[in-house]
């Protein structure tokens, strides 16, 4: 029914009858040829610090998008989830169905979207703090599911917008405003976490290698089951890592991404306390498992024949 | 001790320090960060306890536990942090544990922005959580009370081993005003009749909240309830300014309240006669004094930061239906021009 590609091989195009363009709406977006990705920005006024690391991640998704509707893919059939954090203000920025959710219940709300309208194609863009600290259970269970969503972390390692406290993936000794002496506790390595999880994507990028990011976004928007992009994300304000990040981010070349083994052994080669170790980018992991929306017990989409399989339903009990 | 200027948020960790608090557990929120970065820079230096949890279902469940120990406990959070705080403060209560939890309330619903509010009444004062339950609720309106009441939340939370709620807001959380440091630190020790210490003299000792059976956890209930009407019979407190002889009378808590006093002295220059009743308690909330007052037959004006929450315990307090509001939201304070049409409205 849905998720059917179309025969150029353009991604994710459904044939149903509800992914065509409504008149009148948003017909300019599926019928123009070229798509210049500013036409995916909007006039909200932007008010993240200058040299924050999230410019190239709306940059790197807004290219994808405009990539997808000039292949056909309508877009209106695209829509992005955030949480609570500096990231999540891209919700605002990008020009395109958006839901601006809670504080770590950006995976809760696309499981819901995506489970109530499997046509859509569901990106959420979720930070460190709230995915892996106030929201870890859902995205353990987003993994364990393989859902058919896609997360792109805004991993810069600290609480921006509260301005300044450590994360789950903030270095061991991170002086930040709510630990004036450092933190005591080691990072976490999500990647590592999401492969035991269950996770069918793993991916890792870095916001001064845009075209690397570009293709990891698509990459993982086209996958289908959970794709997760861990994205070095820098915090000009709170925690400038450009320097080491610069010095130390390589990207992996030849390896063998449906390797359970292989992608453990590269998530495991940084564990994001070593400042001296070198950083992997690219694609780690990829590989195919039943999704949960295709596990999931069927529905009947059509109204009509739903109200007659309630009443046949309902007279089986008299 | 001399004064010395501060804001409201260093204010809560300076009565927390004073009152013998040993255990902070938080999660970052504006505008109640400040209370965490107070906490993180001055209890490690003393021996004490912090941490930075992972979500505010994580802060209060540590309190929780380290409540169960006897020990002295804080948190702090704003408005959707306080909503998922919730879940905890009902097993507090139920299990009958002392703590202590600063709300700087912030504009909703949802996550509304970080102006401030005072839209937590009815979650803080009329429990929150599942169950039948009351959280004590202090409300300062300075910066002084926001150490002073938290000293005293401490004492209250101990005395009937119940939550303490500080309910402030973004403006007392901020605000700098001179604060006069208390005289002494207090020192506790830990009650050892009903916390468990991890020793052979606390072994009996059981912090639950369930009870299986129906007849026993009605009974619990009984004496739950017993406890919350002792509270209300003993531990009132309000503050009035000018009632003597005032045909209309303001009521308002915490930073609402520093303008209605502003509104009484303006009216009063207009020969209007206008008081202020601002309750520093709001469970128990002052029913009888507003009562005693209603019965002079003088007008209410409830002056709140909400849809007019504590309106509905003036009229349920005095029996008087017709008590006016003024009232504003979404981060906005009142304007004492408001409150003076409202007054000449009534007068």
């Amino acid at each position: 029914m849905n998720g059917s590609k179309s025969p150029s091989g353009s991604p994710g195009v459904s044939s149903s009858p509800s992914t065509t363009a409504r008149p009148g709406t948003s017909a300019s977006l599926a019928t123009s040829p070229n798509m210049n990705p500013r036409e995916l920005g909007t006039y909200t006024k932007n008010t993240w610090c200058p040299g924050c690391g999230n410019f190239s991640i709306l940059s790197a998704i807004q290219t994808v998008l405009a990539s997808m509707h000039d292949e056909g893919y309508p877009l209106e059939n695209v829509v992005i989830v955030s949480g609570i954090g500096c990231h999540a203000k891209i919700s605002d920025y990008l020009n395109i169905n958006s839901f601006y959710s809670l504080h770590g219940r950006t995976l809760p709300v696309a499981t819901g979207i995506k489970l109530a309208n499997p046509d859509l194609k569901v990106i959420c863009f979720s930070g460190d703090g709230d995915s892996l600290a106030e929201g870890l259970d859902h995205l353990i269970f987003a993994a364990k599911r393989n859902l058919d969503i896609t997360l792109i972390l805004h991993d810069n390692r600290v609480y921006g917008l509260t301005t300044g406290q450590y994360t789950p993936t903030s270095p061991l000794g991170f002086k930040g405003k709510s630990t004036p002496m450092g933190t005591e506790e080691l990072p976490m390595n999500p990647i590592e976490l999401m492969l035991v999880s269950g996770a069918t994507y793993l991916a890792r990028g870095y916001t001064h290698g845009i075209d690397l990011l570009r293709k990891l976004f698509r990459d993982a928007i086209m996958h289908k089951g959970f794709s997760f992009v861990d994205t070095l994300q820098v915090c000009v304000t709170y925690f400038n890592m450009y320097e080491t990040y610069n010095k130390r981010v390589y990207e992996v070349q030849g390896n063998d991404a449906s390797s359970f083994d292989e992608a453990m052994k590269i998530a495991r080669s940084w564990d994001y306390n070593n400042m001296e170790a070198p950083i992997p980018l690219g694609k780690f992991y990829d590989i195919d498992k039943p999704r949960f929306d295709q596990v999931f017990p069927g529905y009947e989409p059509h109204p009509v024949d739903r109200d007659a399989k309630i009443r046949e339903v309902l007279d089986s009990l008299i | 001790m001399p004064a010395q200027l501060i804001a409201g948020n260093s204010a809560v960790i300076i009565g927390a320090m004073y009152a013998g608090c040993d255990c902070f557990f938080g999660y970052p929120i504006t505008p109640a960060s400040e209370i965490l970065h107070e906490a993180s820079k001055y209890f490690p230096m003393v021996g004490r306890k912090f941490v930075q949890a992972e979500s505010e279902e994580a802060a209060i469940n540590m309190v929780y536990g380290a409540a169960s120990t006897g020990h002295r406990v804080l948190t702090a959070s704003s408005g959707p942090g306080m909503s998922l705080k919730q879940e905890g403060i009902t097993y507090i209560a139920g299990a009958e544990l002392p703590c202590v939890i600063v709300d700087i309330n912030r504009a909703g619903p949802g996550l509304g922005n970080i102006g401030p509010e005072q839209s937590d009444y009815n979650q803080v004062v009329k429990g929150g959580g599942n169950g039948c339950y009351n959280n004590l609720v202090l409300a300062p309106n300075s910066v002084q009370e926001m150490c002073d009441l938290t000293m005293k939340a401490f004492d209250l939370a101990f005395k009937y081993r119940n939550p303490v709620v500080i309910l402030a807001d973004g403006v007392l959380g901020h605000m700098v005003e001179a604060l006069k440091f208390p005289d002494e630190a207090y020192t506790p020790s830990i009650d050892t009749t009903w916390a468990v210490c991890g020793n052979h003299e606390t072994r009996p000792n059981l912090v639950t909240s369930i009870e299986l059976d129906f007849s026993k956890m009605e009974k619990h209930n009984f004496k739950l309830q017993d406890k919350y009407q002792k509270i209300r019979e003993n531990e009132v407190q309000f503050e009035t300014y000018m009632i003597g002889d005032a045909e209309i009378v303001l009521v308002s808590f915490g930073i609402s309240s520093r303008i209605a006093k502003s509104v009484v002295d303006a009216a009063r220059k207009e020969g209007l006669k206008v008081g202020l009743f601002r309750p520093i308690t709001l469970f128990p909330f002052p029913s009888k004094e507003l009562k005693a007052l209603a019965d002079t037959g003088c007008k209410f004006i409830s002056i709140e930061m909400n849809n007019g929450m504590m309106r509905e315990d003036i009229r349920l307090a005095t029996g008087c239906a017709n008590v006016d509001l003024v009232c504003r939201y979404g981060g906005r304070l009142i304007e004492l021009e408001d409150i003076m049409k409202k007054i000449k409205e009534v007068a």
